[in-house]
């Protein structure tokens, strides 16, 4: 009573809200600061993600005849077929699991090793560091050429002709079956161990000084600190190293695509020894036209990445309740 | 001036995180045997980053014949520009120890080489500051706007991050297809605008910025607009910048898209341009020093950019994984 005869505007009095402030604090303004990315993201992000997953269940290809190649609902045919019957699926499948184990382990252990020995904040290190990271922002086809020419298969081949000086005979690197995923995980890493550096540096960084003073004047030696300090502090960065170094594993195209592609216009390299998820969608959809096939080698892509993320989470979840 | 001392303070505070370390030497403790031989590996692995490079810079200015060497020479006897631009080059006839040099490649595409760096640069340039601009509107109405639905927008967009983009693949070139954008800037740039992760990252980061300094404005009668842009603006530079170098490096490398919307040369961008140069000239060594040179050149900018931006660049990472 007393505030509203003083200063009769302090006073509070739910009023009603009107027109766009109904739901909106700041009225008109929110609405058009949002809408722009909203209605593109629903355009260019939503729209194609739902609409892969209807064409995902079609037999679709751009020209749609009836009489030459119809479209049409085919149910899970096209999931089934890939699952069960489709053996070139199987082989990419198989080439990139082997892939993202080989490249996500090792990786993670080479970025690891790299953030420890590089740690100290030394003139040195400082531009070691930077060579270290350099792929990182390089194009990856412009890497992927030199690659070519490393792994040329003719002595003129960098690697052959080195390996020349020794009197080894030239060795068909691309087009050795066996040798087409090592090779693949080698340029990841060699691609890749920079980035996790930078990620595990900046982990490092943040331990405070202090947990391992502490653990001097208990008397731990350099290995005690890393297990007991070091190791379990950096458990975050890890999972995080993991997760997005698996995600990025499975979408790996560039180097399949440049380095092992067929005759026929086909990709995959010699029976299909470095066929991958990625190159195989991009096969099926864009030399083939089979668009709704493609769609639902998309959603299988998906759906292991998915359930993969979901793993790593629980798993180091479930870990840390056990301790 | 409000706003720039709170920016200043959040600097200082990064910086001070960054400097506190887990980076401990306990000087009472004896070092090994071996510890001067310790950083031999790490030299040696450097070689092995480096070389990539070093053969990139070096052989572009190798002679046909000079490449054909075996062992390869290290540093080139001759160094020589033909490989970007041979001045005796003639299109009429063939000589021999005479190159067909990358800008006198792609004749029937205006400005040849060049085109693909115009393209590149005009694509890169426009995605980097419409996707901010929409970005950070958007992040600045779900961080601080009291908005109903915001809470769902938000969960849509970043539950958007979980799905690979190669999902949308097949739908977003059909939508295009439609559009009638196949082969233009359009296919290129309009995509690529609605990136969920900015919006992710900015509304992370405005989180941290206290309420009051936007409230104040408001009660001093600031309109949203002018809220937006001479205070959220200044507050989110650190984060802007480092999403900017980060769009900007992935957009300059981009294959997959750009491989699947370009019809003809001319519409290339310079990964795709790259591809197109190695497939024409597969097996041939005369051309490999062509493609070095073209390595180099489109490797170069987003080197230098990094250089430019060093640290910025990490701050940036650090901040994106740490989280």
């Amino acid at each position: 009573m007393a505030i509203k005869q003083i200063a009769p505007e302090l006073s509070y009095t739910p009023t009603k809200k009107k027109g766009f402030y109904k739901f909106s604090d700041s009225g008109i303004a929110s609405y058009l600061m949002l809408a722009p990315f909203v209605l593109l993201f629903l355009v260019w992000a939503v729209y194609p993600v739902l609409s892969s997953l209807r064409l995902s269940f079609m037999r679709y290809n751009a020209i749609c005849d009836e009489a030459l190649s119809p479209c049409g609902s085919v149910g899970f045919g096209n999931y089934t077929y890939l699952i069960l019957q489709d053996s070139r699926f199987h082989k990419a499948l198989f080439n990139t699991s082997l892939y993202v184990i080989g490249a996500v382990t090792l990786g993670l252990l080479a970025s690891l090793s790299l953030s420890l020995a590089l740690q100290a904040d030394t003139r040195a290190n400082r531009v070691l560091r930077v060579i270290f990271f350099l792929p990182s922002v390089t194009s990856g086809i412009a890497v992927v050429l030199v690659w070519g020419w490393v792994f040329r298969g003719d002595d003129i081949g960098l690697l052959n002709s080195l390996l020349s000086t020794f009197g080894v005979a030239p060795v068909e690197w691309l087009a050795t079956p066996s040798l087409a995923i090592p090779i693949l995980i080698f340029m990841s890493i060699w691609g890749g161990a920079g980035f996790g550096m930078v990620l595990f540096l900046a982990g490092l960084n943040a331990i405070p000084a202090m947990y391992y003073e502490a653990a001097v004047i208990d008397g731990a030696n350099r290995r005690d600190r890393f297990r007991y300090i070091t190791l379990p502090l950096l458990k975050p960065v890890m999972v995080y190293v993991v997760i997005t170094g698996t995600i990025g594993a499975f979408q790996i195209f560039e180097g399949v695509y440049l380095l092992f592609p067929t005759s026929v216009g086909s990709i995959g390299g010699l029976k299909d020894m470095a066929l991958m998820i990625v190159p195989y969608l991009y096969d099926m959809g864009f030399n083939r036209f089979r668009l709704g096939y493609a769609s639902a080698v998309a959603w299988i892509l998906f759906a292991i990445i998915f359930t993969i993320s979901l793993i790593n989470i629980r798993v180091t979840k479930s870990l840390e309740d056990l301790r | 001036m409000n706003a720039k001392r709170t920016e200043k303070r959040l600097e200082r505070k990064n910086d001070e995180l960054m400097e506190r370390s887990g980076n401990f030497e306990n000087p009472f403790e004896t070092k090994g045997k071996f510890s001067k031989y310790a950083r031999v590996p790490i030299y040696l692995l450097t070689v092995v980053m480096i070389a990539p490079y070093y053969w990139m810079i070096t052989s572009s200015f190798k002679s046909v014949k000079e490449l054909q060497k075996v062992p390869p020479t290290l540093i080139p006897e001759k160094w020589i520009p033909g490989n970007y631009w041979d001045p005796n080059y003639d299109p009429n006839m063939y000589q021999q120890d005479i190159m067909q040099g990358l800008f006198q490649r792609f004749t029937k595409v205006q400005f040849g080489f060049g085109r693909f760096f115009l393209n590149s640069f005009f694509i890169t340039t426009t995605i980097t500051i419409l996707t901010l601009l929409i970005g950070s509107l958007a992040a600045y109405v779900v961080a601080k706007h009291r908005f109903k639905a915001k809470r769902a927008i938000y969960l849509v967009i970043i539950g958007s991050m979980m799905i690979p983009w190669q999902v949308g693949l097949i739908p977003g070139f059909l939508l295009v297809d439609d559009l009638g954008w196949l082969n233009t800037f359009w296919a290129y740039i309009i995509p690529a605008l609605p990136k969920a992760f900015i919006v992710f990252f900015l509304v992370q980061y405005l989180s941290s910025i206290p309420d009051e300094l936007i409230e104040a404005a408001r009660i001093d009668g600031a309109r949203e607009w002018t809220i937006y842009f001479r205070i959220v603006l200044p507050l989110l530079k650190p984060a802007m910048i480092a999403m900017m170098i980060f769009t900007a490096i992935g957009e300059w490398n981009n294959f997959l898209w750009p491989l699947i919307i370009t019809q003809s040369q001319d519409m290339a961008n310079l990964p795709v341009a790259l591809a197109l140069l190695k497939n024409s000239g597969a097996g041939n060594i005369g051309t490999q020093g062509v493609i070095m040179a073209a390595a180099l050149l489109v490797s170069m900018p987003t080197i230098i950019l990094y250089f430019l931006t060093q640290r910025h660049f990490i701050r940036g990472i650090a901040l994106s994984g740490i989280k």
